[in-house]
C-alpha cells in the first residue's frame, strides 16, 4: 500500500453521500416538528400520541447525525468506493428524462385517457431506456394499453379514464 | 388426530376449481416475476392488493394466489440466478455462486433440475412442518401479552436490520424512514393527526401499496436506467437436457434434505426472513462436501442445498404471520396488509376464527409445490425465453403497471405523484447501498407496534417496568440485543486474542428483497 493517494480518486467524500446525509437531517427536523405539532391535550391515555413520534425522531436525528459522521470525520470507505463506482456509471440524463416522462405521463392519464397516455409512455420510455426498435415498441404500447384498459373496466370492474376517447369507448 | 381432519378439508377447498386456477396463476406469475430480474414477489402482491378492494377476490383464493406468487418467485430466483449470474431475487444470490459456474461448464440443465427438484422436496417437507407446527404455536401464543408482542416486533426489526445488509447504520436508518411514513395519518387510539402537516390528503396516511410500489418498481427501474449504458448481461445458453446424472443426484439429496432443515426453523423464528439460511447453507455444504475442490468452481451441492432452504424458510415464515402476525420479510408483511383488508388478524385466534382459510392456505401449498414441479422442469425452457426480454421494454412495462396498481386504488394523480417521489427515494437508496425491505417492514409493522405498546403500558398503568419483568418478554430483548451483537462478536473475540480481525462485521445476507 502505497501512502500516495491516487490522483484518479477525487480526495473527501463523495458529494451524494453528503447530500444523503443532510437529506436525512432534513426529514429528522420534519419529525421532530411534526412531533410537537401533535396535541397532547386529546383524551386521556396513560402513552399519548406523540410519544412514539419522538422515539421516531429521535432515532432519525441520532441515525442521521452517526451517518453524516461516517461520510465526514470517520470515513466508511466500503460506503465511499461503492458511491464513487455508482457515480460513475450513473447516466444522469436517462434518469432526469425517465423521472419527467413519467410525471408526464401521470398528468396526461387523466385528460388524455388511459389508452393514448399508456400507448404513447411505453415506446418513448422504452425508447428513453436505449431500445432502438420502434415500430414493435408502437405496437406493444397500443396492445398494453389495449389489453389492460379492457381487463380493468370489462372484467374486474374497475374504473380507468376514457379521455379524449370517451366518445367512442 | 385433529390436524388430518382440517387439513383435508384444506383440500377439500383448495381443490375446488375455482382455488386451483387462483393457485395456478399464483405460481405461473410468482415464476415470472421470480424470472424476471429487478421485480420480485414484493412488488407483485403490492400491485395486487388493488385487487382486493373490491369483490372480485374472496379472502381464500387471494391468499392461495398470494402464497402461490410467493412460493413462485422462490422457484423463479434460481432461473436468473443460474443463467445470468443475476439473482431474482435476494434468496437466489447464494445460488449464483456455483450455478453460474456449472452453467458455463455446460452443466447449467443439472443446475436448474437441482434447483427445482431440491425447492419441490425442500417445499413438501416444510409444508408438513407447517402443517404440524403451526397449529402447535398458535395454541402456545395464546399466552403472549402485549408487551411479548412489542419485544416480539422488536425482535423482528432487529432482526432484519441487523443480520441482513451491509451495514447496521443504514438499516436501521431505512427502518426509521419506514416507521416514519407509518406514523403519517390520524392515530387510531387518540384521532389526532400526526405528521401530516395539514395536508388532507395525508390523513388517511400513504397506501401501502403507494410506498412499496414506489420503493420496489420505480426506484428500481430508475436505478436501472441510470446504469442501462454500464451494465452488460450475458445469458448462459442451456446445452443438452434439463436433467441430472447419477453422481449429481447422489450428491443433491443430501444437500436438499439439509437445507429444508436449515431453511424451515429458520424461516419461522422472527429471524429475517430467507436469505440468510442460503448462506448459511451454502457454508455447511462447503464444510460437509466431499468435493471441497469444486465449491466455486461449481459444486453442484452448493445450489441444491440453498435452493432447498429458501424456499423451507419461506414456508417458516408462514408460521409467525399467521399464529403471531408477525411479518419477518417485505412480502410477508404486505401478505399481512391483505389480511387486514379482509379484516382477518393474523394472531393465534386465526386458527379457530379463520380455520377454513388457514387450512385451505396450507393445503393449497402442497398442490402449489407440485405445479411448480411441473413449471420448472418441463417447461423450464420457456422461462428461460423469458430472459430475453429486452430490458428497455421490460422496465417500461413494469412502469406501466406500477402506475396502473396506484393509480387503480382511488384513480387519484396525487397517490401516483407520491409514489413517484417515493421511487425517487428508493433510487437514492439502492444507489447508496441502503436496504429497501426494512422500510416497508417499519411502515406495516410500526403502527401495529405503537399499539401493542401502548397497550401494554396502558394495562401496567404506566409502569414501563411490565418489559423487563415478564420473563418472556425480557428473555426476547435478550435475544434482540444478542442478534444486534453477534455479527461483531467473531470481531471482537479476535480482537481479544490480539489478532487483527479480517473485518468488523460478519455480513450474513445482502439484504436486497423486491
Amino acid at each position: 500500500m502505497s501512502v500516495d493517494r491516487d490522483p484518479g480518486t477525487p480526495p473527501g467524500s463523495p458529494l451524494g453521500l453528503r447530500i444523503a446525509g443532510f437529506a436525512l437531517l432534513g426529514l429528522a427536523a420534519v419529525a421532530t416538528y411534526g412531533t410537537f405539532q401533535v396535541s397532547r391535550a386529546a383524551g386521556y391515555s396513560v402513552v399519548g400520541p406523540a410519544v412514539i413520534p419522538l422515539v421516531v425522531s429521535v432515532m432519525l436525528s441520532g441515525l442521521g447525525l452517526v451517518f453524516v459522521v461516517r461520510t465526514t470525520a470517520v470515513p466508511d470507505r466500503d460506503l465511499f468506493e461503492h458511491a464513487r463506482a455508482e457515480e460513475a456509471a450513473t447516466h444522469w440524463p436517462s434518469v432526469l428524462l425517465l423521472g419527467a416522462l413519467l410525471v408526464a405521463y401521470a398528468f396526461a392519464l387523466g385528460p388524455l385517457g388511459y389508452i393514448p397516455a399508456t400507448a404513447l409512455f411505453l415506446p418513448t420510455g422504452a425508447r428513453l431506456l436505449g431500445s432502438r426498435h420502434l415500430v414493435r415498441d408502437v405496437v406493444l404500447g397500443l396492445g398494453l394499453a389495449l389489453v389492460i384498459y379492457f381487463a380493468f373496466t370489462a372484467v374486474l370492474g374497475l374504473r380507468l379514464p376514457a379521455g379524449v376517447l370517451d366518445p367512442f369507448l | 388426530m385433529e390436524v388430518f381432519g382440517d387439513l383435508l378439508n384444506g383440500f377439500a377447498t383448495a381443490l375446488r376449481p375455482e382455488y386451483l386456477l387462483f393457485a395456478a396463476i399464483g405460481v405461473t406469475l410468482g415464476t415470472l416475476v421470480g424470472v424476471l430480474p429487478g421485480i420480485g414477489p414484493a412488488l407483485t402482491v403490492a400491485l395486487l392488493l388493488p385487487l382486493t378492494y373490491n369483490d372480485f377476490l374472496d379472502a381464500t383464493g387471494a391468499f392461495i394466489m398470494f402464497a402461490g406468487i410467493y412460493y413462485g418467485g422462490m422457484y423463479g430466483g434460481s432461473t436468473t440466478s443460474i443463467l445470468l449470474n443475476t439473482p431474482g431475487e435476494a434468496a437466489s444470490v447464494v445460488t449464483t455462486i456455483e450455478g453460474f459456474k456449472m452453467a458455463k461448464k455446460g452443466r447449467g440443465g443439472a443446475a436448474l433440475a437441482t434447483a427445482a427438484i431440491g425447492s419441490f422436496v425442500a417445499g413438501t417437507m416444510s409444508t408438513i412442518a407447517i402443517t404440524f407446527v403451526a397449529p402447535a404455536v398458535a395454541q402456545l401464543a395464546r399466552v403472549f401479552q402485549p408487551a411479548d408482542y412489542f419485544a416480539l416486533m422488536v425482535l423482528a426489526f432487529v432482526s432484519v436490520t441487523a443480520l441482513v445488509g451491509r451495514s447496521l447504520l443504514r438499516g436501521l436508518l431505512s427502518l426509521s424512514i419506514g416507521l416514519f411514513i407509518g406514523l403519517i395519518g390520524i392515530d387510531l387510539i387518540s384521532g389526532q393527526a400526526r405528521m401530516t402537516f395539514g395536508v388532507t390528503e395525508l390523513r388517511d396516511g400513504l397506501d401501502i401499496v403507494v410506498v412499496a410500489v414506489g420503493l420496489f418498481a420505480v426506484g428500481e427501474a430508475l436505478y436501472v436506467a441510470s446504469r442501462l449504458r454500464h451494465d452488460d448481461e450475458e445469458i448462459v445458453p442451456v446445452r443438452g437436457k434439463i436433467w441430472m446424472t447419477a453422481e449429481e443426484w447422489a450428491r443433491s439429496w443430501k444437500a436438499w434434505i439439509r437445507g429444508a432443515l436449515i431453511g424451515f426453523p429458520m424461516g419461522a423464528l422472527p429471524a429475517g426472513g430467507a436469505d440468510i439460511p442460503t448462506f448459511i447453507s451454502y457454508n455447511v455444504e462447503k464444510r460437509l462436501s466431499k468435493h471441497p475442490e469444486d465449491f466455486g468452481h461449481g459444486a453442484i451441492e452448493g445450489v441444491a442445498g440453498p435452493e432447498a432452504a429458501n424456499n423451507a424458510a419461506f414456508s417458516g415464515v408462514l408460521v409467525p404471520l399467521l399464529t403471531l402476525g408477525l411479518p419477518t420479510s417485505a412480502t410477508a408483511a404486505i401478505l399481512l396488509v391483505a389480511f387486514q383488508i379482509y379484516n382477518l388478524r393474523p394472531g393465534p385466534q386465526l386458527f379457530t376464527t379463520s380455520g377454513d382459510l388457514v387450512w385451505a392456505l396450507i393445503a393449497s401449498l402442497y398442490i402449489g409445490n407440485v405445479m411448480l414441479l411441473a413449471l420448472n422442469l418441463p417447461l423450464i425452457r420457456v422461462w428461460i425465453k423469458i430472459l430475453s426480454i429486452p430490458r428497455a421494454v421490460l422496465y417500461t412495462g413494469i412502469l406501466v403497471f406500477a402506475t396502473l396498481g396506484v393509480y387503480s386504488i382511488a384513480n387519484s394523480l396525487v397517490d401516483v405523484l407520491i409514489m413517484y417521489v417515493i421511487g425517487v427515494v428508493g433510487f437514492f437508496m439502492r444507489r447508496y447501498d441502503f436496504p429497501v425491505g426494512p422500510v416497508v417492514l417499519g411502515v406495516i409493522l410500526g403502527p401495529l407496534m405503537e399499539a401493542q405498546f401502548r397497550r401494554a403500558v396502558q394495562i401496567s398503568q404506566g409502569d414501563l417496568s411490565i418489559f423487563v419483568s415478564r420473563p418472556l418478554t425480557l428473555a426476547i430483548f435478550l435475544i434482540a440485543a444478542l442478534m444486534l451483537a453477534g455479527p461483531y462478536i467473531p470481531a471482537l473475540i479476535a480482537r481479544l486474542r490480539g489478532e487483527r480481525p479480517s473485518r468488523g462485521r460478519v455480513v450474513v445476507g445482502e439484504g436486497k428483497e423486491d
